[in-house]
């Protein structure tokens, strides 16, 4: 139906004032308006993102409207969206930032209009707005230090990183770095870089088989099943693997334990995109939020009982191996698995 | 040569033949204001923020589409502006973070240099080299990009805020902003001067039919080489912009320019076979296209829509411009 209205307004152009349509922002009974930043689309971890965004505005019931800006591009882009969403007469936006500093002066346009603005997965440097992102530095030092201690505390381990000069990538590293130095006798035989791509680190660890090398651990910032895989296919026995909340891994984690496989995940949660919006919604409300809120993750291993109930219960066949599993961010979140999965805001069919 | 003067018609009078001779001085404006009307019937807040928010998404976009179309009306390609782009401003951003705004001028003019300086590299390399342009300029493009990236890693830098405030600022009333009035200043400085000059007949020349202008005595590689200069000059200019509207230098920033660009040229009335087109138009269509993505959050439609709208509202202007040709050489 709203294409038949852009195509009409396309058609008629200042003539057609059907097109003015009710104004923005103006929602009746204490309903708001969220706008929606991301400048990166086609890419899994950023789609459940804009779902957990979604399913929230619908579970809260507060929200009348969810609109969205979703394109490819840089700074200067999101500069641009960010005017946009303010001048269509948004309450909340909610921006996965591309950049600490360059969004400043547009968040503190949005602040003085009295939009409630919370950056999610990466950190902006404007006074006034709200940070909630994943710590990284958690997620490398909290996964290594589990797989260490899996090791009995010594032994060879290969480092599997992301893309080279991304701040979550140095981040994990350094907590990575950090839980090396309470493990004397656990030494590095080898740390690459992945890009965070499938068939590069597929390809790597394959190398890394055929080299000779002793590995006694594997340690990966996310990509995970495909470490597993290769060892299936080269027929070696496994060593523990530290991987990520990805549905594939999770399933090596229940299906592959009776082969042997020690399998330990850490979580880095899509729905930090849902739980901003419960965040700027709590204040709305009169609530009282921190500036900044860092999300720990959770590490599961399927050597005890309490990671294999997490991975069954998280666990869906029909979900896409490298996606992340579905799940909420309590207590910032109130929707269901089922609401993320259909990925439906207010209003939407 | 002569396709790039339509034939007199004589007897047909004012807008008519005014429009025949210019057709992008007179075609995209007038889209550009239907676009305008549809957006404030659309959202009829619309206010000097928007034009502005308009004026600053438009700018970098509009200097690519400029870059680009010096090259494609000489009959060439540049598949490096947006690599161009990205060095200048990550370059700006690096070396005026702590300079005050008089360094910060006088840097911007050593950063105009070292645009004109990569796009002579390219003129020489096409020139020379006899590789095909498209080959020549990716492969540059390839390493203007790595050179970006190894100024600054990632986004980072800045510049003084009286420097910065000439793009993001506005200027006598909030309706106009530095962003259009440092667009069309720079614009005109550097193209009018050429276009009235031999160097712009040469240009259209070369371009039209580049062994008639050969055979006329026109020096074909030497004007080939400085339609690329001018190409980098422009894509500087735009490096400059794009820090003066966001206040930091990102490397990666540049990619979305060289095909945006490119579109913008095509768009904005620029044959991509050469010798036709002007520069209004182009700059003009980059307003167009900052225009859609905006409408549709305005509409609250997925943005995705704005790829499809981008390429076949191309399409359709591409077609319209053929359907005119034929049927003008049909009335010979």
């Amino acid at each position: 139906m709203k294409k038949d209205i852009l195509y009409a307004c396309l058609a008629f152009g200042a003539m057609t004032v059907a097109c003015g349509g009710p104004v923005p922002g103006l929602a009746a009974d204490g309903q708001y308006v969220v706008g929606v930043s991301n400048t990166l689309i086609g890419n899994g971890w950023r789609e459940e993102m804009v779902c957990s965004i979604k399913a929230e505005a619908l579970a809260s019931g507060k929200v009348s409207k969810i609109v969205l800006a979703n394109r490819n591009g840089g700074p200067s882009e999101q500069i641009a969206d960010l005017r946009n969403l303010i001048s269509a007469g948004v309450d909340i936006i909610i921006l996965n930032p591309s950049d600490r500093k360059a969004l400043d002066p547009v968040i503190k346009q949005a602040l003085a209009k009295h939009i409630v603005v919370v950056a999610v997965d990466q950190a902006v440097s404007a006074p006034g707005a709200y940070v909630l992102s994943n710590d990284q530095v958690a997620y490398g030092r909290e996964g290594a230090e589990a797989l260490f201690k899996a090791l009995g505390g010594k032994g060879n381990v290969v480092e599997m990183r992301g893309i080279d000069g991304v701040p979550a990538d140095a981040d994990r590293h350094e907590g990575f770095e950090q839980a090396l130095k309470k493990y004397p006798n656990v030494k590095v035989v080898a740390s690459v870089f992945t890009g965070w791509s499938p068939d590069k680190g597929s390809q790597q660890i394959k190398d890394l088989l055929g080299s000779g090398k002793r590995i006694d651990g594997v340690w990966t910032s996310g990509i995970d099943s495909m470490i597993v895989d290769a060892y299936k296919s080269a027929n070696v026995k496994f060593v523990p693997v530290v991987g990520a909340d990805n549905n594939g891994f999770i399933a090596q984690m229940i299906n592959d334990k009776d082969n042997g496989l020690t399998a330990i995940a850490v979580t880095n949660p899509p729905a930090v995109g849902g739980a901003g919006l419960g965040l700027a919604l709590g204040i709305l409300s009169g609530k009282k939020e921190p500036r900044v809120v860092h999300l720990t993750p959770r590490v599961y291993t399927n050597a005890n009982a309490r990671g294999m109930d997490w991975a069954k219960s998280v666990y869906d066949p029909k979900v896409d191996p490298t996606y992340p599993v579905y799940s909420g961010i309590p207590p910032y979140t109130s929707y269901t698995p089922a609401q993320e999965k259909a990925c439906k805001g207010p209003g939407e069919a | 040569m002569t396709s790039a003067n339509p034939p007199h018609d004589a007897g047909r009078a004012g807008l008519g033949r005014f429009a025949q001779r210019h057709p992008g001085l007179v075609g995209m404006p007038l889209f550009l204001l239907l676009f305008l009307a549809v957006t404030v019937a659309i959202h009829p807040s619309y206010s000097s923020f928007d034009a502005q928010s308009l004026a600053m998404g438009a700018m970098p976009l509009a200097l690519a589409a400029a870059a680009q179309t010096v090259v494609v009306i000489s009959g060439g390609i540049d598949l490096s502006v947006g690599s161009m782009i990205a060095v200048t401003n990550v370059l700006a951003a690096a070396t005026m973070e702590h300079a005050n705004f008089g360094q910060a001028v006088l840097l911007s003019v050593l950063v105009l240099a070292i645009g004109a300086a990569m796009g002579a590299a390219n003129g020489l390399i096409v020139v020379y080299s006899r590789v095909p342009d498209v080959v020549v300029t990716l492969t540059t493009g390839f390493i203007w990009s790595g050179v970006a990236l190894l100024i600054l890693e990632k986004p980072g830098g800045g510049a003084p805020d009286r420097f910065l405030s000439l793009g993001a600022g506005t200027f006598a009333t909030p309706w106009i902003s530095g962003a259009l009035i440092l667009l069309i200043a720079s614009v005109a400085i550097i193209w009018i001067p050429v276009q009235r000059s031999r160097l712009g007949l040469l240009l259209y020349a070369i371009g039209s039919d580049k062994a008639a202008a050969f055979r006329s005595g026109v020096n074909v590689e030497r004007t080939r080489f400085l339609a690329y200069v001018l190409g980098g000059l422009f894509s500087a200019v735009g490096g400059i912009g794009l820090i003066m509207t966001t206040g930091i230098g990102s490397p990666l920033a540049g990619v979305y320019y060289t095909l945006s660009g490119l579109a913008a040229a095509v768009l904005g009335g620029v044959s991509l076979s050469g010798g036709r087109g002007g520069m209004v138009g182009p700059v003009v269509a980059a307003y167009v296209l900052t225009l859609i993505p905006t409408d549709l959050i305005f509409l609250n439609i997925d943005p995705n829509f704005g790829q499809v709208i981008q390429g076949t509202l191309i399409v359709l202007v591409v077609m319209a411009g053929g359907l005119v040709a034929l049927l003008r050489a049909r009335k010979r």
